[in-house]
């Protein structure tokens, strides 16, 4: 690129620079039509042939609206997973465990999807908790549920750092035996439940009998699997075990840190948070060693994203790939319903009709079984991304919203400049049709 | 515009190669109007489409005034019939899906700044034929006689100083055909257009100035009236 022109390009905010493509990508079809029609008025001809075929017409147009919502929805989708899974990520900087996969931790941590994973012992979990530039280092005990929502076992730190500082409604656990429901938990404030031991359709559903929780408080809906989660604290889970309070004996009422590591079971994962962004990068060192695995969940899901990234590269050539061919199979049926319509077609040029003209009527005929297909493609791949975000959000309570930005605008415009342009193709056909022959029928 | 029609040893081919229309001499005076009849598929038709420069010419020439068309490109011989010819068809070939007045100014859609004239044209013609020049009916609700009074309304409009019809009586009953070959003669000859009409029917006959003979693809020359 000339040096002058990418300075302008830089200069551009990214919205310009978006609609900018948008418009470059576009500007060949309308040149394209403007040059076609020039002169003309074809569209009452081609409201007729629209009309006449109104059935066909109505399938090429649904054909190439799914072909093209087949891509719209891909990237509209991709987006949202991405900015879903990222946005339930936001508030977990730094997660240390044991090691092993930071996917499969990741997983069970963040998005409290069951696993079983080693547990980091009370030495390890002092020794973060005091390390320096550490503002928060809190357990995440799970493995037990109820009615299918987690019941996790951390401290008021974590809690009040996962609602931004202030619970929706009712107060902070005070107690062993009392809960802070998440959002979306089917359980109002007073209501108490007993957990099943462990999570899903193997649960003993009667694996705790005799533990009672109480929600005292809610925390606001964060659009993340936490918002059914059922918080608890991390004391009440290991009694509810059979295990250890994490305190000395005498001290067994006591809540949160700091916990005795002589009397304290096991975490499968410390949140770690930092008030300085530089000292989670120091922290990740320090705790990266033989017996812990320290990440930062934002990175885990960059390099899945990536991988997501080229998932959606190789799908979104294949969708391309199917919207020419659709619309390739749409211009040659278009070049047979021509045949339906040479006698009219033949009839202009008897007439005496510019070649020209009989060439802008067809052109314009399949431009707007493009044009159409193309605009009802794009709400075509939006509600089908808001019908996937709603059931993607459902089975995993990460809240995947659908919308539609420029990328997709511009796949769209790159589709329409490419068969409009293919679309020439049936037009010069039909020039070189027969007249007379036609016109006898 | 003096456009005289004068055709010498015209020969015109078939895809195969044969010839399916021969003529050796014919000659038309402006303001005439003129039948030509022969046997179905004799050539009437294709002798109609030569004039109007709508089939290749083997051999021969075929002259308008000083138009020799059969030596103009595709793109002349269209730009003729736009500026000077005006044609009706045996089974009327309309838009089905459009107005009477957006049938019969048609041309209006390519022929550029003429577009209100000949609009204008064809609302008048259409009055002149005793059809409603616009009353958002399309002419898939039209008789017969109806649609091939529009198509003639649409051959008229842009006043062209030559019409072309092949068989416009076919496809109607008798008082139908009658109506229209009246209105068509009248019109034309109004004007003092050159009238050509292909037509086996031997009321469209007694109505025209001369009556030529096409058979087995010979033009025969004139004949007769009322033989």
């Amino acid at each position: 690129m000339p040096e002058a022109l990418s300075d302008f390009w830089y200069a551009l905010s990214p919205t310009a620079q978006d609609a900018l493509l948008f418009a470059l990508l576009l500007a060949p079809a309308i040149l394209l039509g403007l040059v076609v029609v020039a002169g003309y008025r074809p569209f009452a001809l081609v409201r007729a042939m629209l009309w006449r075929f109104r059935w066909t017409s109505l399938l090429f147009i649904l054909l190439i609206a799914v072909s093209v919502g087949i891509g719209v929805g891909l990237i509209a989708q991709e987006r949202g997973l991405r900015q879903g899974t990222a946005r339930a990520a936001d508030k977990f900087d730094l997660i240390v465990t044991a090691p092993g996969s930071e996917v499969t931790m990741m997983l069970a941590a963040v998005y409290l999807q069951p696993s079983d994973v080693p547990l980091l012992s009370g030495r390890v979990f002092n020794d973060i908790a005091g390390s320096e530039n550490v503002s928060l280092a809190a357990p995440i005990a799970f493995g037990d549920s109820f009615e299918g929502a987690p019941v996790i076992g951390t401290t008021a730190g974590f809690v009040t750092h996962l609602s931004s500082g202030a619970l929706a409604e009712g107060r902070m656990f005070a107690e062993h035996e009392e809960a802070v429901a998440g959002a979306r938990v089917p359980l109002a404030i007073g209501e108490t439940f007993t957990p099943a031991h462990g999570v899903g359709p193997s649960a003993e559903e009667d694996g705790h009998q005799g533990h009672v929780y109480r929600i005292v408080g809610r925390m606001p809906a964060s659009g993340t699997p936490w918002d059914r989660a059922i918080l608890v604290p991390v004391e009440s889970v290991w009694e509810v075990h059979g295990l250890a309070s994490g305190h000395a004996p005498g001290s067994e009422a006591r809540l949160g840190p700091p916990f005795d590591a002589d009397y304290f079971p096991g975490t499968p994962a410390i949140l770690v948070h930092a008030d300085q962004l530089w000292a989670n990068y120091a922290l990740r060192s320090q705790f990266t060693t033989a017996e812990t695995m320290a990440f930062f969940p934002g990175a885990v899901l960059a390099s899945l994203h990536a991988l997501l990234g080229d998932v959606r590269q190789v799908m979104s050539v294949m969708a391309v790939v199917t919207q020419v061919l659709v619309t390739a199979g749409v211009l040659t049926g278009l070049i047979i319903l021509m045949r339906l319509f040479a006698r009219r077609l033949a009839l202009l040029r008897a007439l005496g009709a510019p070649r020209r003209f009989v060439f802008a009527v067809v052109w314009s005929y399949a431009a707007f079984l493009i044009g159409a297909g193309a605009l009802l493609g794009i709400a075509v791949g939006f509600a089908a991304s808001a019908i996937i975000s709603r059931i993607v959000t459902a089975r995993t309570d990460i809240l995947i919203r659908a919308s539609l930005s420029w990328p997709e605008f511009q796949l769209v415009a790159g589709f329409v400049s490419l068969t409009v342009l293919l679309a020439l193709v049936p037009a010069f056909l039909t020039l070189a049709r027969p007249v007379v022959k036609d016109l006898r029928g | 515009m003096d456009l005289a029609l004068a055709v010498s040893g015209l020969s015109v081919r078939g895809d195969d190669g044969r010839a399916i229309l021969t003529v050796e001499s014919l000659k038309v005076a402006p303001g005439t109007a003129v039948a030509i009849r022969g046997p179905s598929g004799a050539g009437k038709s294709t002798l109609l489409f030569a004039l109007a420069g709508l089939v290749p010419v083997a051999a021969g020439s075929i002259r308008w005034g000083g138009h020799e068309i059969s030596a103009m490109s595709e793109d002349g011989r269209a730009a003729f019939r736009r500026r000077f010819v005006g044609m009706v068809f045996q089974d009327f070939l309309l838009f089905e899906e459009l107005s009477a007045l957006a049938n019969a100014s048609l041309a209006g859609a390519y022929s550029g700044a003429r577009r209100g004239s000949i609009r204008e044209g064809a609302a008048a013609m259409l009055q002149r034929l005793g059809l409603p020049s616009d009353d958002g009916r399309t002419v898939a609700t039209f008789s017969g006689g109806e649609r091939q009074r529009v198509a003639v309304a649409r051959a008229l409009a842009a006043d062209p100083a030559i019409i072309l019809a092949d068989e416009p009586t076919a496809s109607l009953d008798r008082a139908a055909a009658d109506a229209l070959i009246d209105d068509l003669v009248r019109l034309a000859r109004e004007s003092g257009k050159t009238l050509l009409i292909a037509s086996h029917d031997l009321a469209v006959h007694a109505r025209m100035d001369r009556l030529v003979e096409v058979i087995d693809g010979r033009f025969c020359g004139d004949v007769a009236q009322h033989a």
